[in-house]
């Protein structure tokens, strides 16, 4: 009774409040919403430099580094170990290629979906080109006529003609796309997506995208069972067997959480992939193998960089969250895939005993490993370290750290700084299983699965990861809602029910919940750089802010969009409401209301993620009206809705 | 009438009799060459558009998964044929690859298939929704999972980065840039009825048929819409021959860009407008077979018209109707030609289309697929 009280007063208040604002008009509403944060004002994101990609010249004398924090390229003299040159780019860049000639460098900026390209010589930025929404991954064609790029929240492929700059075409990739490589040949572009879609009850499916820069059209989607997060692509020489090296995250996500005790719920690995024949309908087939690089008592958390030496002898891949690279030995690497049982994919797949067989180094790198590279002369290994601005020199002769290259970041550490290496970091979890950055990629998105958190019986109270990107005011957390801030969500219970071990003291929790509540959501690539609406978007902000049905009756307050998603909190009320998409494997009914905000990037939907696209929360999880007052409206109506939202 | 029905005895007599222990194949050879040849030395040939006289046909019983084929969509050397059981592949003259729901497929009833030339993605119109094929991997699009207006998806047709789909409530369009859907229907442009049959689409217009609301055409550059209904509504005959569209009900449009035409086929006859002018044909005053059209496709001089008897050809630089179908007496193919000055002509060829009953075609290089009723079957033309 006293809960159903509470409830009717936080309803009361919400709507007095949501009935004093409404006249003051529906773009105020929307401005109110993108407010500086609050939490997050003693957190700087200021000067660090974040080495996220590296791309070697083709003499191997220059180290080009695209620093994402820094928004700019930095060129390191290979012999010097100095930076000799930076230029700045775009905002968040975050991939690298050359031109076959090596006198071109082109960077992808994926908050304002654009390319720079900068002259190799002098170091000087020519041109920007536009792109699809978020730029990523990206690579030349062979001849240097065509940049591929991926991406990531357009889940396409952008194709643009270097001779004129212009976009020439899109091609569908999957979900997510992130990396690009371009096989030696040059005969196949390789996309790798970060992200998966598919059933929330089922196991995750990841796609490796290959496109025929002959033909500019997608010709064959790699199925990597079982896994999600395929990074960078390495791939061996033909004498090494020609496979591709992508490393992955193998979740059992279904299973109940208590099993991370059991050091086998995340694990980490590489797929290793080979063209083999082409199918009746002349699609490329491939042989998909997954092994994991993680050991029986110790996980190599979020692969993240893989390169492979020019003779293919060796492949290292980098371990983000533990701070390591593997080396791999390819020869004994195809050997232990020749003695596996091939009708036995899967149990190879989740071997923790196999790693030792193939893995013949671990190397201790810097803070949160990225992008690796080697040089032509196979001598040297460089790798980017994110959460220290330092480039790890390895000797590949004798398998040690020849040196470190600092980037010239800051030295001193800030709280928010402090809070984003602890966001990497996967030590603080049982065997070093997961970090923050695991399950939440990309710098803080859902990973777009369900998990069975907490409730120790297989298959009750499945509840889909949640974006952390934008929710600074938007508390409570979880989607019961039963964590009031951040440092309740990310401390002690944390630390009990999902890393399994001592977790983070009282002030490493206050700065990572500082970085959490600092991130903030890219741009919507749903709306106009103007802030105007479309034609449809404005109908369906109408549909979204009306109170009356098509049929002109009047929609009780409670039952209207904005009553739950209010504009002036984010798009949610901070409460948690019963809408009627509760199942008989749920404990509770009523969830923590989310907030809308960056919505079209962050499928699948309701609280169980069984909801797959926008229109499935209305076409098929509410029969009954208790999600908002929909049943009146028509298909045009409902687009003109998921419209508005994808605005947002 | 170059061959009659009946034999011919005293052409019987002065033949050597091993002539008739040929093969009944091996007689329909020599007589197809006989009336080529009696044909050419008539003159009308120099007259007439190229003719299809041999078929191969494709049912069940060489690998289709129906005999009732709904269309075909030739894509280079492959041709998709869509039918009441799944989704056919050929090339090098085999049924190389079948389609069904159990391989993601949204439905089986496979109404219209659209190649995207720029992506190689082959996009299925079925009853059930519509699906994307891309490098081996299906993606499903319904009314409740996207924004597609109804899920009885009769016609696909790509323009530009937009995808069209007719469906029963209208027309719906998927922008593959940013997965934005639109739907047009009788509330936002100038459907008299939303059932859309089947979508063409040309560099600067979309042309919809609209089962009981005519041709409703979208012009791209323009974001305007303009119907093209019958003028005398709802009467099923045609007071002035070249008036206007010929009925309201229309099964099909295609776009040539050749002439800047384009044509609908009705279930009352078959009309094409070339911007200023209609050009209508009926049974009673052309050599179309029927006015039954199911479908309709235009190349170069002619078009072809999809009837319940046959198929039928009007080439018009030479304003011949030809018309293929299979003779159901003799399961032989049968040639009907309307010369320019009225007169019939007729031909038997040892081969003949599936059925008569056609729903759809579509051209590959000098070659032509025809879907119907009982199976697919590829004319090749006389050498």
């Amino acid at each position: 009774m006293a809960a159903s009280w509470r409830r009717l007063l936080a309803g009361a208040a919400g709507l007095a409040l949501i009935l004093l604002l409404v006249p003051i008009g529906r773009r105020a509403l929307a401005a109110a919403s993108t407010t500086a944060p609050e939490q997050a004002k003693s957190y700087s994101t200021s000067q660090y430099l974040s080495p996220v990609a590296l791309h070697l010249s083709t003499d191997g004398l220059r180290l080009y580094v695209v620093c994402e924090d820094g928004d700019r390229v930095l060129a390191v003299d290979t012999h010097t170990r100095q930076v000799v040159q930076q230029v700045r780019v775009g905002h968040r860049p975050q991939g690298i290629a050359t031109s076959p000639d090596g006198k071109t460098l082109y960077v992808s900026n994926e908050w304002d979906s654009t390319v720079t390209e900068i002259d190799a010589e002098s170091f000087q930025a020519r041109r920007t080109l536009a792109t699809g929404a978020g730029p990523v991954g990206i690579t030349t064609d062979r001849a240097g006529r065509v940049l591929y790029v991926a991406n990531t929240r357009g889940d396409d492929v952008s194709l643009i003609d270097l001779a004129t700059g212009n976009e020439r075409k899109r091609l569908e990739a999957g979900h997510f796309p992130e990396y690009v490589a371009r096989a030696h040949n040059g005969r196949r572009i390789y996309v790798a997506n970060l992200l998966v879609r598919g059933p929330y009850d089922q196991p995750p499916t990841s796609e490796l995208t290959v496109i025929d820069p002959d033909q500019q059209k997608v010709t064959a989607r790699i199925v990597i069972p079982g896994v999600i997060q395929l990074r960078h692509i390495a791939e061996l020489p033909a004498g090494a067997g020609g496979a591709l090296v992508v490393p992955f995250m193998r979740p059992k996500n279904l299973n109940p959480l208590v099993q991370v005790r059991q050091g086998w719920y995340l694990t980490h690995g590489i797929a290793v992939v080979r063209p083999t024949s082409q199918s009746a309908e002349g699609v490329q087939k491939f042989q998909v193998s997954e092994v994991l690089l993680d050991d029986i008592d110790r996980n190599y958390a979020d692969g993240f960089g893989s390169a492979a030496t020019p003779d293919g002898r060796w492949a290292l891949v980098t371990a983000s969250g533990a701070d390591i690279v593997s080396v791999v030995d390819t020869a004994k690497l195809n050997r232990a895939l020749r003695a596996a049982q091939p009708s036995q994919p899967e149990a190879l797949a989740n071997r923790l005993d196999l790693a030792r067989q193939f893995v013949v180094r671990r190397l201790r790198t810097g803070r949160n490993p990225t992008a690796v590279e080697i040089s032509p002369d196979s001598r040297f290994a460089y790798i980017a370290n994110r959460m220290d601005d330092t480039i790890s020199v390895i000797d590949m002769g004798t398998m040690q750290t020849a040196g470190i290259i600092d980037l010239g970041g800051p030295k001193a550490i800030s709280r928010w700084r402090h809070g984003e290496r602890l966001f990497f970091d996967a030590s603080y979890s049982e065997q070093g299983q997961m970090a923050c950055a695991t399950c939440h990629p990309h710098g803080g998105l859902s990973d777009g699965l369900a998990w069975s958190l907490e409730t120790p019986q297989l298959g009750r109270d499945v509840v889909e990861n949640k974006t952390l990107l934008g929710i600074d005011g938007t508390s409570p957390f979880k989607w019961n809602g039963m964590n009031p801030d951040l440092e309740t969500q990310d401390g002690p219970r944390s630390a009990s029910y999902i890393f399994r071990s001592q977790g983070f003291s009282g002030s490493e929790v206050k700065d990572l919940a500082g970085f959490i509540l600092s991130l903030r959501l890219p741009p919507s690539p749903h709306l106009a750089r103007s802030g105007e609406l479309t034609e449809a978007q404005a109908r369906g902000q109408d549909i979204f802010f009306r109170s009356r049905t098509t049929a002109g009756k009047l929609i009780p307050p409670q039952d209207r969009c904005y009553y739950c998603h209010a504009p002036v909190s984010h798009y949610t009320s901070r409460v948690r409401m019963n809408v009627g998409t509760a199942t008989q494997y749920d404990t509770i009914q009523a969830f923590d209301v989310p907030q809308l905000e960056g919505v079209a990037m962050k499928p699948p939907y309701l609280h169980n993620g069984e909801a797959q696209d926008l229109e499935e929360i209305w076409t098929k999880f509410n029969p009954d009206d208790k999600h908002g007052i929909t049943s009146d409206m028509d298909k045009v109506q409902l687009n003109d809705l998921i419209e508005f939202l994808k605005t947002l | 009438m170059i061959f009659g029905k009946k034999r011919d005895h005293r052409r019987e007599a002065i033949l050597p009799k091993s002539w008739w222990r040929w093969s009944a194949a091996s007689r329909s050879c020599a007589r197809l060459l006989l009336g080529l040849l009696t044909f050419a030395a008539s003159g009308a040939a120099a007259q007439t558009p190229p003719l299809y006289t041999r078929w191969v046909n494709y049912t069940p019983a060489n690998g289709l998964p129906a005999g009732e084929v709904f269309c075909v969509t030739v894509d280079g050397p492959r041709v998709w044929a869509g039918t009441k059981h799944g989704l056919a592949l050929l090339e090098d003259g085999r049924v190389k690859k079948v389609f069904t729901t159990a391989d993601g497929m949204v439905s089986n009833v496979v109404m219209s298939v659209a190649v995207d030339k720029e992506t190689g993605d082959v996009w299925i119109a079925a009853l059930g929704g519509a699906s994307v094929y891309s490098a081996g991997q299906f993606r499903n699009y319904t009314s409740l999972s996207s924004g597609l207006a109804n899920d009885l998806v009769y016609g696909v047709a790509v323009q530009g980065r937009y995808v069209w789909f007719a469906t029963a409530a209208g027309a719906s369009r998927l922008n593959a840039d940013d997965g934005s859907w639109s739907i047009f229907n009788e509330t936002n442009a100038p459907f008299q009825e939303p059932w859309a049959y089947s979508i063409a689409a040309s560099k600067q217009k979309v042309y919809i048929a609209a089962w009981g609301g005519g041709v409703v055409v979208y012009d791209i550059a323009g974001h305007y819409w303009r119907p093209y209904t019958d003028p005398d509504g709802e009467m099923e005959i045609v007071l002035y021959r070249n008036q206007g569209l010929i009925h309201n009900i229309v099964s099909s449009v295609s776009y040539n860009p050749e002439t800047e035409m384009f044509w609908a086929s009705t279930y009352f006859g078959l009309s094409g407008y070339d911007g200023r002018q209609w050009h209508n044909y009926l049974t009673k005053d052309s050599g179309l077979i029927s006015n039954f059209i199911n479908g309709v496709r235009s190349r170069g001089d002619a078009v072809w018209a999809c009837t319940q008897g046959g198929l039928s050809e009007l080439d018009y630089k030479t304003n011949t109707w030809v018309t293929y179908r299979p003779d159901k007496k003799t399961g032989r193919g049968e040639i009907l030609i309307t010369h320019p000055n009225g007169k019939k002509s007729r031909m038997e060829t040892p081969t003949s289309l599936a059925h008569n009953y056609i729903l759809n075609m579509d051209f590959q290089g000098q070659d032509i697929w025809v879907a119907t009723a009982r199976g697919l079957s590829h004319g090749l033309r006389q050498p």
